[in-house]
């Protein structure tokens, strides 16, 4: 990035407040596999909806509520594996070329774009592994996929979510001792802020959970259990947890749609939260009881 | 070489000491015994049939890499200058990362270019740092005896301490403490854990004189811990840093301008004798049990 204007922030401090980015929740999670329908079917169980499709790659979106899910099937050098991989997390931002140039003066790799004919150039920087993070700042009232996607006839653009779904947030596995380095980078570049260890979502507590500033999701960072070998550094995006005011209630309406869940021995945990069963070999989604649910929806 | 011969596991020699192609020095290095070898960038980039076959001839040697060497001036400059550095910055991080390498050395900058502003060099060592992050990358900032700014490592560690950043360290170097008399005690201000290297040389005089001297004996007339005349010195370093509590690599830093000129075998010798001396007569460490494996620390805070 050349700029031949000193930025301000070199010439002075300036507070930039505990959400620097004006952090807005995630605009969307995406997934990269070679079997999108296979992927598409286990959405669909999750009460996600196709809603539109991408004007010139094999992408789709699925929605429900106001999580954005998007599945893309459309190999642009990267070799895609049948197991579907949380390949990408689009951020809503205020101003997201600040925000992406105020990351790359922090120390983010960039993420080169590729742009074709009647597509949005949305910055990136790289994430966790092979993932990346998006910066998005249309968002209210025009949004990202009104350019780059067309809507798919006669469906339901808002279909709503069930049992009042919401994103909660991301389990990223990392490698041993890394939490302090994942803390670092979600904290420096992003203003994320590690919760007391008492603080604890659900019914897998294991690990570090980061909130974001805009205090609408978290990042739950987990390093492989002790004692084992110090060889198993494979890190990225593991699952997406989503809310619900109601978990039993969620469960019941996921198990209706055909949904296993794993079960647990502790007395009622559905509760607290719940785990699907793992489909297409590396997909679950982690529910959570969370009240704040609709009111940021 | 059975492993009743000595442990030298904690030793590692670079392949800057050695001539010759890299897989001959991996050779080498490996005959004498050693498990780790520091490497510099110019080791991949230099080799006949590019960078990524140098990096598949170090994973079929078997040796482990201690570190990869060395960012240069990084820190302190702006506009063009910065985003030059940044993107250098990034090809080592790239090289190291295909090594597998966890450690990046990054030296204090010698740039009459550099602002001398802590605040500058603190938020440039963060940027280093963050770039390393997601590779899983450290980044050991070294104090080189010449360096414009920082010159000794208390003040590189005062730099470390301000940045702040979780994969960021220092790297130590024996030669540049005895170059600028450093004194012994100013270990005492380190956290173990946050020294990410160290790297011994001897030399063969008592006394350095000017800058230009010193520059000129670090790059040609460095020997292994022992051979010179500092040993007694070199002995209580590195127990000193053991009492601390630095569990770390040691690698052999040693520029010598004779050894370019000698048998690779012969060199790996010396490197070795200076090792059983340092592991068996200094640091007295035990040979370790067979089969022993290393499991992961628990998770602290």
């Amino acid at each position: 990035m050349t700029q031949n204007q000193p930025s301000a922030s070199s010439r002075e401090a300036v507070d930039e407040g505990p959400n620097p980015l004006g952090l807005n929740g995630i605009e969307f999670i995406e997934y990269a596999t070679s079997k999108p329908q296979a992927l598409g079917q286990v959405l669909e169980h999750m009460g996600f909806r196709p809603i539109a499709r991408h004007r010139s790659r094999e992408v789709l979106l699925y929605r429900q509520g106001d999580i954005n899910v998007i599945v893309n099937a459309h190999s642009s050098g990267a070799v895609l594996t049948e197991q579907p991989v949380i390949t990408a997390i689009a951020l809503r931002v205020r101003d997201a070329a600040a925000a992406h140039r105020r990351a790359l003066e922090r120390g983010a790799w960039a993420v080169p774009a590729r742009v074709e004919v009647m597509e949005l150039n949305i910055p990136a920087i790289h994430g966790v592994g092979t993932s990346r993070i998006y910066f998005v700042d249309r968002y209210k009232e025009f949004s990202i996929y009104d350019v780059d996607f067309t809507p798919i006839p006669t469906v339901d653009q808002r279909p709503r979510a069930i049992a009042g779904l919401h994103l909660f947030g991301i389990v990223q596995y990392i490698g041993n001792d890394r939490t302090d380095d994942w803390t670092e980078f979600y904290g420096a570049l992003f203003g994320f802020l590690s919760l007391p260890d008492a603080q604890r979502f659900g019914i897998m507590p294991k690990g570090r959970i980061l909130q974001s500033p805009c205090r609408g999701f978290f990042f739950q960072l987990i390093e492989p259990e002790p004692g084992v070998l110090d060889i198993e550094d494979d890190e990225g995006l593991q699952r997406i947890g989503l809310g619900t005011p109601d978990v039993p209630v969620a469960i019941e309406a996921l198990r209706g749609r055909g949904v296993e869940f794993v079960s647990s021995r502790e007395t009622h945990p559905e509760l607290r939260g719940a785990l699907t069963r793992t489909m297409m070999g590396s997909v679950t989604f982690e529910l959570v009881h969370n009240e704040r649910a609709l009111a940021q929806g | 070489m059975s492993q009743f011969e000595g442990n030298v596991d904690d030793f590692g020699m670079d392949t800057i000491s050695l001539a010759g192609p890299l897989e001959a020095k991996l050779a080498a290095i490996r005959a004498a015994g050693f498990n780790q070898v520091m490497l510099a960038a110019r080791d991949l980039v230099g080799h006949a049939d590019g960078w990524r076959a140098a990096v598949a001839a170090v994973k079929a040697s078997g040796l482990r890499v201690t570190g990869f060497q060395v960012l240069r001036d990084f820190e302190g400059l702006s506009g063009h200058l910065h985003e030059y550095k940044v993107d250098i910055a990034k090809s080592m991080l790239e090289m190291c990362h295909a090594l597998d390498c966890r450690l990046l050395l990054a030296c204090s900058s010698t740039s009459v270019h550099a602002s001398e502003d802590p605040q500058v060099l603190i938020r440039d060592l963060r940027k280093l740092a963050m770039l390393a992050i997601p590779m899983g990358i450290k980044v050991a900032y070294e104090a080189l005896s010449w360096g414009r700014t920082i010159n000794e490592f208390p003040q590189a560690w005062d730099i470390v301490s301000q940045a702040d950043m979780p994969n960021l360290g220092l790297g130590f170097d024996s030669f540049h403490m005895f170059a600028t008399n450093t004194p012994l005690a100013d270990l005492e201000l380190l956290d173990p854990e946050k020294i990410f290297l160290v790297q011994l040389a001897d030399f063969m005089w008592n006394e350095i004189k000017s800058v230009e001297e010193r520059i000129a004996t670090a790059r040609h007339f460095r020997v292994f811990p022992g051979e010179g005349v500092h040993s007694r010195d070199l002995a209580a370093l590195t127990l000193k840093l053991h009492q601390l509590g630095y569990r770390g690599d040691y690698s052999f830093e040693v520029f010598n301008d004779d050894y370019q000129q000698m048998p690779l075998e012969t060199v790996a010798q010396r490197a070795r004798r200076s090792a059983v001396w340092l592991g068996e007569s200094v640091l007295r460490r035990s040979v370790p049990l067979p089969n022993r494996m290393r499991l992961k620390q628990p998770i602290r805070g």
